[in-house]
């Protein structure tokens, strides 16, 4: 009745193996590295924010530098963590060797190169301009290779080449990450790069600029719905199923204890990874997205709290009759913590996920206090625990170098947190209560933008000292790490383990029987179904488990994409509404590169305090033609959705732009002279107008001449500045400069609603004449 | 371990399972929100009048915003009477300061003293002559589109307290101040007698 008799032809030998611990310890150190790396970039982002003069070059401005501290802590932290706890625990899970050594190498150091690539293209700002995949195409094309191309088929042979029978719910948590993250990674990034469609159509390629630049396919709302899909989900996928299959491994482990519960194991899992997808749109609760995408993303939200607790629960009550241990051993105290605030920050997204809650947080540091109590509690937590728990193992030293390093680790990164977060936290709420506070009046209590910011400097010193306590924690955890290392044996041993291979046929035994005494037919299946046989078939089948997985990602997917680009009226289109005229477009393209939409929205929504300070709400046609969109998510500085309409005046923003503090009172801001120093290419513009000609974007016959009608535009604006008041120094040749671009783009912004309908194609052709 | 409950008969890498069932209250909170989440999605889709319709609710906080404002004062006439008048008004010209902080200092300075935009506060005018030609060009806008047209996104009656706001900034002296540029402005015109606002304001709501 077992495996080994029912095999065929001598399946029943012992084979023998030995894991490969030293790509491990190469996944490790790089956890390590890049964890450092990202934390430093965070620290230097907090005092920027809260002492601006720390914004020195362009290149590490705040705009630059925040999607490198995001990558890195995401993908380079984060990621290499994961890496760690899956080669570990998947062979040993799997008793099996990585299917492949070489494919396994080619997975670090491919994964490693994107990383120095991202800290590369990033400061020099090169950019797709969407938060968490700012990564331009040739990277994206490269992610794509090394994830699935290399650690997919490695790890998902490495499933089928397996001497375990059943797969453990870790697992299982490894198969969705790589699935999903595959899924999502594909279909955000879907565009058309410049460079090449510019040597397709006339053989030469203008810039490099221009080669590393790409448009979406997608644009303005189904640009917007796309991205928050993605980044929703990349927190699902990259931030929590693969930490989970983290802590189903190395916590019982840790504590030595069997799981809480397999049961539970089976129905969060699968609940959380069907659920998870249909919650992105709850990031853009009243925006122009339609209403019933954001209803779907509040209610799924809400139905995801169980699902994730079941995790949370899962961890913290394997711990039942081990909790003297915890006092003792640093590995634990951090998994405690790390998955507390699991629960804490799981508990937070549905409760942000209601409109109303959403009303006051949204554009709020609120957001920023939620994603770092999951990334420095959660995330970072898990892995200083594994790490920890790794290390002896790993360099097969006796002990860790010093546990009362270990513990000082603990406490000074958990203060870290907590000095963060509550003051970051006080922060949004003062901030979001402060936008929509009103006098007796009926008028704004705070009308001027810049006194909601002043009022946050304190606690941005405090984020700041919180941040730099967490730092400094690792950085003493790094020490004791490498201390732990140094009592290496001269060389490894390799231990060798043996085990049957699994034979090719195999009784499930026979599936239970109903324990229902006095129901019909369908209450007897209904009660199979649950005892669960089926599922402990599943798991001895990984293709078919895979594919499930895929299937329950999908449907969400499916359901909520086809109709958000098929349905006309999800779209109103506004005839006014005209394409960006060509210099518009390169300004649009050095608004992105510069990263104002980490601190700027261009998304008002209908809340009238929002409509009392910024303008009228934003209209989804207002802005078909944004590819990337450029919503935004926070507002350290205000919205620009009409900031054409309010605040045309050029020679108001060649002035700020050159000195923000200086036109605006406390402004915190960096400056962009560098912008009225440089000059604009504009022999790159014909090229993008072309790409998004393209995509649909009717040009008529401006695309010919995009260059031309550049320059008569450039010339006005130089001319309006010339005539203003700046307050500053002006640098001629005006019209050359990038900032001009950049100024055309926004005396453009949510102009068109009040535009007065033009003959066709007028707009665009006389862009520069008027 | 006794108190135990039963650990499944299979481990992974030294790791067991229990078979301990998932508890009740996980399963209380997990189908309420599926049930919530159900009803609520029919009543959306049905149109609700119970769930948040947020351009619905901008409509209405717009009007009870206006209507709190503007109650007492009904909709005024742009007339060089009202301007003048409504420049001795203390209350409507703290509320008509708080308008502009909101909408013209970037451009016109904190206390007038001009920036990018003129000196609000000097004898001297670039668009401007008389007190009605601060309101058209607040209304228009000015400077080949520089100076937006207010008029577009704020009440009338904004327009026309912000006109005499703006007027009452005359001959202040504000700690930043650019030199004046244009012409000559004419005097604005005498108050009306004191005792007579009231019935003004009603005939102004009349018209």
């Amino acid at each position: 009745m077992t495996a080994i008799q029912s095999g065929v032809g001598g399946r029943t030998e012992l084979e023998s193996f030995s894991y490969d611990d030293a790509i491990v310890r190469k996944f490790f150190w790089a956890t390590l590295i890049w964890g450092i790396v990202a934390f430093l970039v965070g620290v230097i982002l907090a005092f920027q924010l809260a002492f601006p003069q720390f914004n020195l070059i362009p290149e590490v401005a705040f705009g630059r530098l925040r999607p490198l501290h995001t990558n890195a802590a995401i993908f380079a932290f984060a990621g290499n963590a994961i890496f760690t706890a899956v080669y570990y625990s998947t062979q040993r899970l799997c008793k099996a060797r990585m299917w492949s050594d070489k494919l396994s190498k080619l997975h670090f150091w491919g994964w490693q190169l994107i990383i120095v690539s991202a800290a590369i293209t990033l400061p020099l700002g090169i950019t797709q301009g969407k938060e968490y995949a700012e990564l331009e195409w040739p990277i994206d094309l490269a992610i794509a290779v090394v994830w699935l191309g290399f650690f997919g088929t490695n790890f998902m042979m490495t499933l089928i080449k397996r001497r375990e029978r059943h797969m453990y719910v870790a697992l299982w948590f490894y198969i969705a990450s790589l699935v999903a993250v595959t899924i999502l990674h594909v279909f955000n990034n879907v565009w058309i790069p410049i460079g090449v469609v510019e040597f397709i159509k006339t053989g030469e390629i203008t810039s490099a600029s221009n080669l590393m630049k790409s448009y979406p396919v997608y644009a303005g709302v189904q640009d917007a719905f796309m991205q928050w899909w993605y980044g929703h989900n990349a927190v699902a996928f990259f931030l929590t199923t693969p930490f989970l299959g983290l802590m189903y491994y190395f916590l019982p482990k840790a504590a030595n204890r069997p799981v809480f519960s397999y049961k539970l194991s089976i129905i969060h899992f699968w609940s959380l990874v069907f659920i998870y997808i249909w919650a992105g749109p709850h990031h853009l609760h009243y925006t122009a997205l339609p209403q019933w995408a954001s209803t779907l993303g509040m209610v799924f939200s809400l139905m995801l709290w169980m699902p994730s607790w079941g995790g949370m629960i899962n961890g913290l009550l394997t711990l039942r009759g081990a909790w003297h241990k915890v006092a003792a051993d640093p590995v634990l105290k951090f998994f405690v913590v790390g998955v507390t605030f699991y629960g804490m920050s799981t508990f937070e997204g549905p409760l942000l996920s209601v409109k109303t809650v959403n009303a006051l947080s949204h554009y709020t540091d609120w957001t920023i206090a939620h994603v770092h109590s999951g990334t420095l509690g959660w995330n970072s937590f898990m892995t200083f625990g594994m790490l920890y728990w790794l290390a002896p193992r790993l360099f097969q030293a006796k002990s860790l170098y010093s546990m009362k390093l270990a513990s000082m680790h603990f406490w000074m990164g958990t203060i870290g947190i907590l000095l963060y977060v509550i003051s970051i936290y006080t922060a949004g709420i003062t901030q979001g209560l402060m936008w929509r506070a009103f006098d007796e009046s009926g008028s704004l209590m705070y009308p001027s933008f810049i006194e909601t910011v002043t009022k946050l400097m304190p606690f941005y010193w405090i984020r700041a000292v919180g941040g730099t306590l967490f730092l400094v924690s690792t950085c003493i955890g790094g020490y004791n790490l490498v201390m732990t290392w140094r009592n290496r044996p001269a060389k490894y041993e390799v231990p060798v383990h043996q085990a049957p291979a699994l034979s090719k046929h195999y009784d499930d035994g026979p599936p239970p029987a109903s324990r229902l005494t006095a129901n019909a037919g369908v209450g007897h299946a209904g009660d199979r179904f649950l005892q669960g046989h089926w599922h402990r078939r599943w798991e001895r089948l990984p293709v078919r488990f895979t594919v499930w997985v895929v299937i329950a990602v999908s449907v969400a997917s499916v359901f909520e994409i086809i109709p958000t680009f098929l349905i006309k009226s999800n779209v109103t289109t506004i005839s006014t509404v005209q394409p960006y005229t060509p210099l518009e477009v390169a300004g649009r393209d050095i608004y992105i590169a510069e990263g104002c939409y980490n601190c700027h929205s261009q998304m008002i929504r209908p809340i009238y305090a929002e409509t009392q300070r910024y303008g009228d709400y934003t209209k989804p046609g207002e802005t078909v033609y944004d590819r990337p969109f450029q919503w935004g998510s926070r507002r350290i500085g205000p919205d620009l959705g009409r900031e054409g309409v309010t605040n045309p005046n050029a020679a108001w923003h060649y002035g700020h732009f050159i000195d923000p503090p200086g036109t605006v009172g406390g402004s915190i801001m960096p400056s962009y002279k560098h912008l009225a120093q440089k000059d604009l290419n504009y022999a790159e513009i014909q090229a993008r107008v072309m790409g998004l000609a393209m995509l649909g974007t009717p040009y008529g016959e401006a695309v010919k001449s995009a260059e031309e009608l550049a320059r008569a535009q450039a010339a006005e604006i130089a001319e309006q500045i010339r005539t203003g008041n700046t307050g500053v120094e002006i640098v001629e040749p005006l019209e050359d400069k990038q900032i001009i671009a950049l100024i055309a783009y926004m005396q453009r912004l949510g102009t068109d609603l009040y535009a007065v309908p033009e003959a066709e194609g007028e707009e665009v052709a006389e862009g520069g004449d008027q | 371990m006794p108190h135990d409950p039963k650990v499944l008969d299979h481990e992974y890498d030294g790791i067991q399972e229990f078979d301990n069932p998932t508890p009740g209250w996980w399963h209380f909170l997990f189908y309420l929100f599926i049930v919530f989440g159900f009803f609520y999605t029919v009543m959306a889709f049905m149109g609700s009048p119970y769930l948040p319709d947020p351009e619905r609710k901008h409509e209405k906080a717009k009007l009870a915003a206006t209507m709190k404002k503007f109650e007492e004062l009904g909709t005024l006439e742009a007339t060089p009477v009202v301007f003048v008048e409504k420049m001795q008004d203390e209350e409507w010209m703290n509320y008509a300061a708080s308008v502009f902080a909101g909408n013209c200092v970037l451009c016109h300075g904190a206390e007038g003293g001009g920036q990018v935009g003129p000196n609000l506060t000097d004898e001297f005018g670039k668009n401007v002559k008389t007190i009605d030609d601060i309101y058209t060009v607040i209304q228009d806008g000015a400077a080949a589109g520089a100076m937006p047209a207010w008029g577009q996104r704020l009440h009338p009656n904004d327009v026309i307290l912000l006109t005499s706001y703006v007027a009452s900034l005359r001959g202040t002296s504000p700690m930043v101040g650019i030199a004046p540029e244009g012409e000559q402005m004419e005097p604005w015109p005498d108050a009306p007698p004191p005792a007579k606002p009231e019935a003004d304001g009603g005939e102004a709501g009349d018209g």
